[in-house]
């Protein structure tokens, strides 16, 4: 890579990790001021094969596309299936962070256009992988013995992809059916790469507060521990006992003796995926019960278990028409601390005024740090959330517990990032609460594709009961 | 020739091919262990329970043994490609791969010996070296094959007809690759597979655009 070159590519991940993590003024800034052609961006991707890392500025440039002035003003539908194809081309060839990036963009319903959401939509099912011929070089390196010596059969062509690989179909000696995912090699020193970059040229906007050092370890450490298939199977494992007072849900079985930190075999979960399932015109019934699930099995995460299985993309839940839900990919698995849960119990279906000294009070708790008083912009910030969003979707009263929210409104979506990016403008946040907004978009965009309605409050009142009584707390 | 005769050359090919093999193993493990400079004929004679001149009459130099090893290794990468009928159908790049990456497979337990047979290759007048006449005629069976890959690609329209030349540069790239993989401290050299997948997709993209 010259010499000349890396600034400018540089401050392109400051540009858009900033502007990604919270929407500030700095990575808006930053965007303009690195406008580059798709060229200069080709050249950058081959320079960064050169240190044999991802590359991804190229990516973070990408998605700038879609944040910039040049995503807003051009109209044409045309340019805008065009550009978003390309992008999808260039997140593919990418992988690492970025698709991460991409995938949690495409989430974003309102801010792509329609057209670019088809193509990034793409991103997330039919990511193109490892040939076959990669793929065994990659478990023959991992395992130590080939595909074919510690199973009956094994399919060379993957069946689905992962953000950080594949998934093969293969067949136990015993018989049994299994999913082998396989990671794309290398990938996690690419990722600690890209981070050492993205530290380094965010110093500015670190030190301004706009992107708390905090939330950058957050995020790496998450998308870091995402390449540990160890640490994954231990996930599946955890969440295969938990989750057993939800019938409803299935969990895989992991298979350690074929498993290690870069491959991970597991049995078979049945179901669709969201648009195969939506395809097959799915009864309102269904479609109500799933949402209804969705929403519990989300909060039974939260409040009982204070874990989250958190990968924010709708990828991971496959659908059944008996209404039961496979979760695959336990790769994003959050610890919540008790004290948040806490405080999230306290504000939740909070019934008073959100302009209350109460509320206020609660607010600190929950958003300050301690000995330190929230600012007035933060505190508003917080109450307009809780006012336009969940006020909306969870209503208090208990005399709208029999109302069921619709989510096929586009308006409440809009709300809430509009409220959530608010919020991170104004410094309100929290590591633990970017995580559970990052989760949030991921279930009530699944919930508005769905067009379910769902008994929110009525549900959401049950677990923070049974949550108080298990911690023992009024 | 009697039907006798002709069984007892057979058996007697079948023994000078077993101490041929003999030798060679018991080499190779010596310059894993020792390291190439420091292991002797002698050593090798012992190891692989021949007399010394023996070991002169399969191979005159240690670096003949060096040869023969590598020789086997692109016999057995061009084989292993050949053979793989999945392969026949696949993409020029996804070939390569399994050609670079077979070869690294055999290369793997030897490492320490290929990273000294690789210094001592650089040496003026080594047999190993890349105007040697017996590494030539190694090198030009090699490149024959990958010519044979990028013909075949350019008939299905893989690749550009002006691609022609991309056997010699697939010598120095392969001699990079070997150079990456050496230097790779990753675990099961990860970031030599991801280098030589991605560098070969766009060296293939290169071509195709030509």
């Amino acid at each position: 890579m010259s010499a000349t070159k890396r600034p400018s590519g540089s401050a392109r991940p400051l540009a858009s990790a900033a502007a990604g993590l919270t929407g500030n003024v700095v990575g808006d800034m930053l965007q303009r001021l690195f406008h580059s052609t798709s060229a200069t961006g080709r050249a950058l991707r081959l320079a960064g094969l050169t240190a044999g890392v991802t590359g991804s500025y190229v990516g973070y440039m990408a998605q700038r596309m879609f944040l910039g002035v040049e995503g807003r003003d051009t109209k044409r539908r045309a340019t805008h299936a065009k550009t978003g194809h390309r992008i999808r081309d260039e997140l593919q060839l990418l992988r690492g962070p970025v698709m991460k990036v991409g995938q949690a963009l495409s989430l974003h319903t309102d801010l792509v256009p329609e057209e670019m959401l088809a193509e990034l939509t793409k991103l997330q099912m039919e990511a193109p992988g490892m040939h076959p011929s990669l793929a065994l070089a990659q478990f023959r390196a991992s395992v130590g013995r080939s595909p074919e010596q510690v199973f009956k059969r094994f399919d060379a062509e993957p069946f689905a992809a992962a953000s950080l690989g594949q998934v093969h179909r293969a067949v136990m000696r015993d018989g049994t059916c299994a999913a082998v995912k396989i990671q794309y090699p290398g990938i996690r020193a690419a990722i600690e790469s890209d981070f050492r970059w993205i530290r380094n040229v965010t110093l500015p906007a670190q030190a301004s507060g706009h992107l708390p050092k905090a939330a950058l370890d957050e995020m790496e450490s998450q998308i870091v521990a995402e390449t540990d298939y160890v640490r994954e199977a231990d996930h599946i494992e955890f969440f295969r006992t938990s989750l057993k007072p939800l019938d409803f849900v299935v969990v895989p079985d992991v298979y350690r003796d074929c498993s290690t930190d870069r491959v991970l075999t597991m049995s078979v979960v049945a179901g669709q995926h969201l648009d195969a399932f939506l395809a097959k015109h799915p009864s309102q019934r269904l479609r109500d019960i799933v949402g209804s699930r969705l929403l519990e099995l989300f909060y039974f995460q939260v409040l009982i278990l204070k874990v989250l299985h958190a990968d924010p993309h709708w990828g991971n839940y496959l659908f059944n028409d008996d209404g039961t839900i496979g979760l695959v990919d336990f790769g994003c698995v959050k610890q919540l601390g008790s004290e948040f849960i806490g405080r999230l119990r306290k504000s939740f279906l909070y019934p008073g005024r959100t302009d209350s000294p109460d509320f206020r009070r609660i607010v600190q708790e929950q958003f300050g740090s301690p000995g330190k008083k929230l600012s007035s912009v933060s505190q508003r910030a917080v109450a307009d959330f809780a006012e336009r969003f969940y006020r909306k979707v969870y209503p208090p009263d208990l005399k709208d517990a029999d109302r069921a929210f619709d989510f096929s409104d586009p308006g409440f979506l809009r709300d809430f990032l509009r409220a959530a990016g608010k919020l991170a403008r104004a410094k309100g946040s929290t590591t633990e609460y970017i995580f559970l907004v990052r989760a949030e978009i991921g279930l009530y965009t699944t919930l508005h594709r769905l067009k379910a309605r769902v008994h929110t409050s009525a549900i959401v009142r049950r677990l923070l009961a049974e949550s108080r009584k298990e911690d023992g707390s009024s | 020739m009697s039907r006798n005769s002709s069984q007892a050359a057979g058996r007697r090919a079948r023994n000078k091919e077993t101490t041929r093999s003999r030798i060679v193993a018991a080499a190779l493990a010596l310059f894993q262990v020792k390291g190439f400079d420091a292991t002797t004929t002698k050593a090798i004679a012992r190891k692989a329970r021949v007399a010394e001149g023996t070991v002169f009459n399969y191979f005159p130099t240690k670096e003949d043994i060096a040869l023969h090893f590598l020789e086997q290794e692109v016999e057995h990468a061009m084989a292993t490609v050949r053979a793989n009928k999945r392969l026949r159908k696949a993409p020029i790049e996804e070939k390569l791969f399994a050609l670079v990456q077979t070869q690294l497979e055999f290369l793997a337990p030897h490492e320490r010996f290929i990273g000294a047979a690789f210094v001592h290759a650089l040496t003026p007048g080594s047999k190993l070296g890349i105007f040697s006449p017996s590494a030539q005629e190694l090198q030009f069976r090699y490149l024959a094959f990958v010519q044979e890959l990028v013909d075949d690609a350019v008939r299905r329209g893989q690749l550009s007809a002006a691609s022609w030349w991309t056997p010699h540069v697939f010598w120095i790239y392969y001699l990079g690759i070997l150079l990456y993989w050496l230097h790779d401290p990753s675990p099961g050299k990860q970031q030599t597979l991801a280098f030589l997948d991605r560098s070969l997709k766009i060296g293939v993209a290169v071509l195709r655009q030509r």
